[in-house]
């Protein structure tokens, strides 16, 4: 028996002993997706990611640069702006810690959690994967930086650089284990601090080695949303014009990663892909768990977090493996820098995931946080309007709703896998001069895409707990 | 009509300036403004497997407390309500208890529901001294297993709910009976339970499946269902529920056995949902009927409005968001029990906690009305647990209509406890 089992089991044991219990576990929106004909998705979905490997080969790849070079200009949005933006966004989470600790302890009720995981981790990695780096905006460090750092643009500190940006992949790691494995990241109180600290470590970070630099090298979240900025349709050039690109135009330039950046975007996948999976009858079957009657994230911490660094190290394994075969099918010899220009074709099926997986939390909490920032400390204020908003909670459930979502989920993940092929594609060109080399270099990956597609629509139609 | 669905200051302050207003409490509750509020923490499951059910109970708890408070509160004092989100997790639960009691300060911890969480609360509940109101449903209260500290004066326990449904099955439906339930705790009391009930009332069970918690398609365990079965007593939950039915209904056709179901296993789900047409002119116990029923009593209309659910056991707000209706009226009871017991105790604070639990201990009866809108309940103060009526409804023209109510003595079992024996 698994170390994990034995916890789940420890846990399970004072309800186990009693001569009743009772479960709940209702017929939530997943039964209404288990009706559906979703073996059909699952196959449509492999054929359509097939097929457009296929028709690529026909196309020349020169063609599809040139295409996906398309800019229309859009207006200009001048760097001042910059400032006050950030400004208001300090203001605003100075705001928010503050209700983490004066407000509602209920997470529903409460701003901070609502606005923290399901505005900021959910719904702003989408802005972000759409359009472009918002963030760079409404980052909450760089009003204050440029007000207190006495160096103003020199930093009195310069980092190693064999530091890469491997400090924000640890922090990105941390916040995956917070989010996903820590029994109670919703905990106001808790979140409030963990917010808290890391803005004023990130703070002093930025003090002693510059803002710009840390922003690339440890604060995670400006380089997970950069990454994730880059799929986005809108660019913006060095002089303030903002330029309409293509989705996935702006893939065409991208530079080749490092390997802390390589890892980061696939730690992404991994960890919403196992996020999914973790909630699967499967893997609680696997575990011994009973998904009728969850014992609790508590409960879970040591089968969750070993499945995560497992998820990790698998997705990250098979996408080497994946690269290193096909350099070797088409006569490259260098995996790595390979490894980290076809990375890029990651980013839109992390984004993918991340829409497919998180689209009824958003569906439901952003209402949550409309209502309870309109009175962030529970005090019978109605600041924007919306505190006495009726919250549409039921709007993920049913079987109509099942049905939309279902399809917009599917659609979201066979959409982000075609556009990864489409990237692929492109990014193996630049590898090969040779056309053919480039395509048969493609072979592996576009596999694995291929399996990676049918994985995530079995991850969202399979028997699930909650 | 409470429109308003999030329990937290707003509310409580919403339901206070009601009070001020309009309620008749007006004159107590200016009088008793020295005092501080009694204060409730509500141990909720916000997140979590039980947060469907955390909703309704917490759109309860918050109908329940704004209409104490508009009417005087408890003894002249206002109900501030603490919410805890536990995580619908044991381990959580404990902690919340043990937050409530040292850093929140509140009189009582109240709400819980999943009975894990109850059952890794309890302990700390009885270390901590501090009362500890569930509105489960489970038998672990009346079990005796937990302390002295915990009660379930609000819902009958499903021990209960068995047993009395027992004879109006027996009666009405068939003397064969198989029963299909998933193959843990939450079955084993069905299983344990409903047999010797039969066998009471002339019937018996003829089978009994067990089907693994994990199984998501059953077509392979029907051929099991003896041919001789009159009635097929079924309490699957989780979401391969809608599965369950649609195969059954695949595997028998238009014909087929009687089916008598625990509504359990389709709480906050549409009863019209697809899949679930098999399930036409079958019976399903309910607490509390979903639909309002032709003959419901103004205090059960007056509860229906306050928590705001249409006829059709639907938020106001929202039709396609079904409510608990079954379960969730245990909050509002469970509430005014707690004031029945306080003001009956003449409590002050935290030193009355002791003197709480003996006057809900002392409660034997509750009359049906406003306060207790489900129906009136007998209170055995030696296993902490109320025994009241419990509906069978026949599902029908697309609604459940209830067919007949049991009575209480129906569901009332031997004791295996007193916890009065116990000292605090």
């Amino acid at each position: 028996m698994s170390a994990g089992r034995r916890i789940a089991l420890a846990a399970l044991a004072p309800a186990a002993c009693l001569p009743a219990g009772q479960a709940l576990a209702h017929a939530s929106q997943r039964g209404y997706v288990l009706l559906l004909p979703t073996g059909y998705y699952l196959a449509g979905g492999a054929l359509a990611v097939a097929a457009s490997f296929a028709a690529l080969a026909l196309l020349n790849p020169r063609r599809l640069q040139n295409l996906l070079g398309l800019r229309l200009p859009l207006g200009r949005v001048p760097d001042r702006w910059r400032f006050a933006a950030s400004l208001a966004s300090f203001l605003l989470l100075a705001v928010l810690v503050a209700a983490g600790f004066l407000g509602s302890r209920d997470p529903l009720s409460n701003p901070l959690p609502l606005v923290v995981w399901s505005l900021l981790w959910v719904g702003l990695t989408i802005v972000q994967g759409v359009f472009g780096n918002l963030w760079r905006w409404l980052d909450p460090w760089y009003a204050p930086w440029r007000m207190l750092s006495p160096w103003a643009g020199r930093a009195p500190l310069k980092p190693p650089a064999w530091l890469g940006c491997w400090p924000a992949v640890a922090l990105f790691l941390a916040f995956v284990w917070f989010e996903l494995i820590d029994p109670a990241p919703d905990d106001p109180y808790r979140l409030a601090v963990a917010v808290g600290l890391y803005w004023l470590a990130t703070f002093a970070a930025m003090l002693a080695l510059g803002h710009a630099e840390w922003s690339r090298r440890g604060e995670f979240l400006s380089v997970f949303f950069g990454l994730i900025a880059r799929l986005g349709m809108v660019e913006r050039t060095p002089d303030g014009r903002l330029l309409l690109a293509l989705p996935g135009g702006k893939l065409a330039g991208a530079p080749a990663l490092s390997l802390p950046a390589m890892t980061l975007l696939l730690v992404a996948l991994a960890s919403v892909s196992f996020d999914g999976l973790s909630q699967t009858f499967f893997w609680l079957g696997l575990n011994g768990v009973n998904p009728l009657e969850l014992p609790g994230r508590t409960a879970l911490t040591g089968i969750n977090g070993v499945g995560l660094a497992l998820a990790c190290l698998l997705l990250g394994g098979l996408f080497l493996l994946c690269v290193w075969l096909g350099e070797r099918m088409g006569g490259g010899e260098r995996t790595l820098p390979a490894a980290g220009l076809l990375v890029w074709s990651i980013a839109p099926i992390a984004l993918a995931y991340h829409v497919a997986h998180y689209l009824t939390v958003l569906l439901v909490d952003a209402q949550y946080a409309l209502v309870a920032i309109s009175d962030p400390f529970s005090r019978g204020w109605n600041l924007f309007g919306t505190a006495y908003m009726p919250v549409r909670a039921a709007v993920a459930a049913g079987s109509d709703a099942a049905w939309t979502i279902w399809n917009v989920q599917a659609a979201a993940i066979v959409g982000g896998h075609v556009v990864a092929v489409v990237a692929a594609h492109l990014l193996a060109a630049r590898l090969h001069p040779c056309r053919r080399a480039a395509l048969v270099s493609q072979v592996p990956l576009n596999a694995l895409m291929i399996a990676y597609t049918v994985f995530g629509l079995w991850l969202l139609s399979s028997p699930a707990a909650g | 009509m409470s429109k308003n669905t999030s329990l937290s200051r707003r509310t409580a302050l919403k339901g206070l300036a009601a009070g001020l207003v309009a309620g008749p409490g007006f004159v107590r509750y200016a009088q008793a403004q020295a005092s501080a509020p009694i204060r409730i923490g509500f141990q909720a499951h916000r997140t979590g497997i039980g947060a469907a059910y955390g909703r309704w109970y917490e759109r309860t708890t918050s109908a329940a407390v704004k209409a104490i408070n508009a009417a005087g509160g408890i003894g002249g004092r206002p109900i501030e309500i603490v919410v805890e989100d536990d995580g619908t997790d044991p381990a959580r639960g404990a902690e919340v208890v043990a937050k409530f009691a040292s850093q929140h300060k509140v009189d009582l911890v109240y709400g819980t529901l999943f009975s894990h969480v109850v059952a890794g609360s309890a302990p700390t509940a009885g270390e901590l001294k501090i009362p500890y109101y569930v509105v489960s449903e489970g038998y672990h209260i009346a079990s005796g297993k937990m302390n002295r500290w915990c009660l379930q004066p609000g819902i009958t326990d499903v021990r209960a709910q068995v047993t009395s449904v027992a004879p109006w099955i027996a009666g009405n439906l068939g003397k064969k009976v198989t029963m299909i339930f998933p193959d843990y705790a939450f079955g084993y009391d069905h299983r344990d339970y409903l047999p010797a009930a039969l066998e009471k009332a002339g019937a018996n069970v003829v089978a009994k499946i067990a089907i693994p918690p994990t199984e998501s398609s059953f077509t392979r365990y029907f051929p099991q269902i003896p041919a001789d079965t009159e009635v097929l007593y079924h309490v699957m939950v989780g979401p391969a529920v809608l599965t369950f039915v649609k195969e059954l209904g695949e595997f028998y056709g238009s014909g087929g056995p009687q089916l008598f179901g625990f509504i359990d296993s389709l709480e906050a789900v549409d009863i019209n949902s697809p899949g679930l047409e098999f399930l036409n002119g079958s019976h399903f116990w309910e607490g509390s009927p979903r639909y309002a029923q032709a003959n419901d009593s103004e205090a059960q209309k007056a509860y229906r409005a306050a928590v705001g659910i249409d006829d059709n056991g639907a938020s106001v707000n929202d039709a396609k968001d079904i409510s608990t209706a079954a379960h969730m009226f245990g909050c509002w009871e469970t509430l005014y029990v707690i004031k029945q017991a306080m003001e009956a105790a003449g409590y002050r604070g935290p030193e009355d906690r002791q003197k709480l639990v003996e006057a809900t201990e002392a409660i034997t009866t509750v009359a049906e009305g406003p306060e207790h809108p489900q129906g009136d309940k007998v209170f055995d103060g030696r296993i902490h647990q109320v025994f009241g009526h419990q509906n069978i409804s026949k599902l029908e023209g697309g609604r459940l209509n209830v067919v007949h109510r049991t009575s209480i003595e129906d569901g009332r079992y031997e004791p295996e406890a007193d916890y009065t024996t116990q000292s605090f």
